[in-house]
């Protein structure tokens, strides 16, 4: 299945992930800090934003009842779906931090959500995978794609859910 | 999706075979649906036709002869009712995106966006008739 498929494809590597110390003996001229590739941080952006959108879903969950409820945590479930399958393809070299998920689900999430606000940010990311997956190698596209997709059936779902 | 890079001609034939298929699908879908959705259906089925005139014309572009739509298409099940009916145009809903998502992982930019933006509509298809969304459309399960 999914998981399956990620691991069949290629990892996406830092480009400096190996050190130079032992490897050569010729001076380094990039001494210092190894640079991430631009897949890697376009991966942490897309990561930090879905994480973001799970905390909204958490947010809109605040004291709606439980039919309502139930809705959206359907949908939340599809979100930590994709954030995993984003975090399953970043692989840093060691010495970056790698953010923790503990971390970031205390931070500053936004005290309630409405259903339009959640709407309005399935289009955007939607739109934003859309604008990024034109420059990340064609595995990584093709998972941007399908999260873009995701998030647009959610724009719809949640319209139905607005009216209920 | 094989190994190599993928080429455009390729993954525009085969949105366009998906887009033959769901034509061929609606047809029989449509029969067996009233009403609402009978008017989904039939949307759904202009909205195909046009893809693949849109599809036609892009091979054409590239220089590459258009794949014709076969006479007939199998089914993956009978259809014989309303449930049958909408559970046939989310199958083929869910083949026109994964064919879709072919056309993601080419090289050309603006193919890789058509194909983005076209699968995004087949999975709001296929969401609409399933009556309930995916977290991954088109990226295949088995």
């Amino acid at each position: 299945m999914l998981a399956a498929s990620a691991a069949a494809l290629p990892a996406l590597l830092a480009t400096a992930g190996c050190r130079s110390s032992d490897a050569f003996a010729g001076p380094d001229p990039l001494a210092g800090r190894p640079a991430l590739s631009p897949d890697v941080i376009t991966l942490q952006e897309v990561i930090k934003a879905e994480r973001a959108m799970i905390a909204l879903y958490q947010a809109a969950m605040n004291g709606e009842p439980a039919s309502r409820v139930r809705v959206l945590e359907g949908l939340l479930a599809q979100h930590r779906q994709h954030l995993a399958q984003l975090q399953a393809r970043l692989v840093l070299p060691s010495a970056s931090p790698a953010p923790s998920a503990s971390a970031s689900r205390s931070a500053a999430a936004p005290r309630r959500t409405t259903i339009a606000q959640l709407r309005t940010a399935e289009r955007a990311s939607a739109t934003d995978l859309v604008q990024r997956l034109v420059s990340v190698p064609p595995a990584l596209a093709q998972l941007f794609a399908s999260i873009a997709a995701s998030d647009a059936t959610h724009v719809a779902a949640l319209a139905g859910y607005g009216q209920g | 999706m094989g190994s190599g890079p993928v080429s455009a001609v390729q993954a525009l034939q085969a949105a366009l075979a998906a887009e033959d298929a769901a034509i061929f699908g609606y047809g029989v879908a449509g029969a067996h649906l009233s009403g609402t959705r009978k008017t989904a259906a039939e949307q759904d089925w202009t909205g195909h036709n046009e893809a693949r005139d849109t599809l036609t014309a892009m091979i054409s572009a590239l220089g590459a002869a258009p794949v014709a739509a076969q006479a007939f298409y199998r089914l993956p099940s009978q259809v014989h009712d309303a449930a049958s009916a909408m559970a046939l145009a989310a199958y083929l809903e869910d083949g026109v995106t994964r064919a879709y998502l072919g056309l993601v992982a080419v090289s050309d930019q603006r193919l890789r966006t058509f194909g983005a933006l076209a699968m995004q509509g087949s999975a709001e298809r296929a969401a609409f008739w399933r009556g309930s969304t995916q977290a991954f459309p088109g990226l295949v399960a088995s």
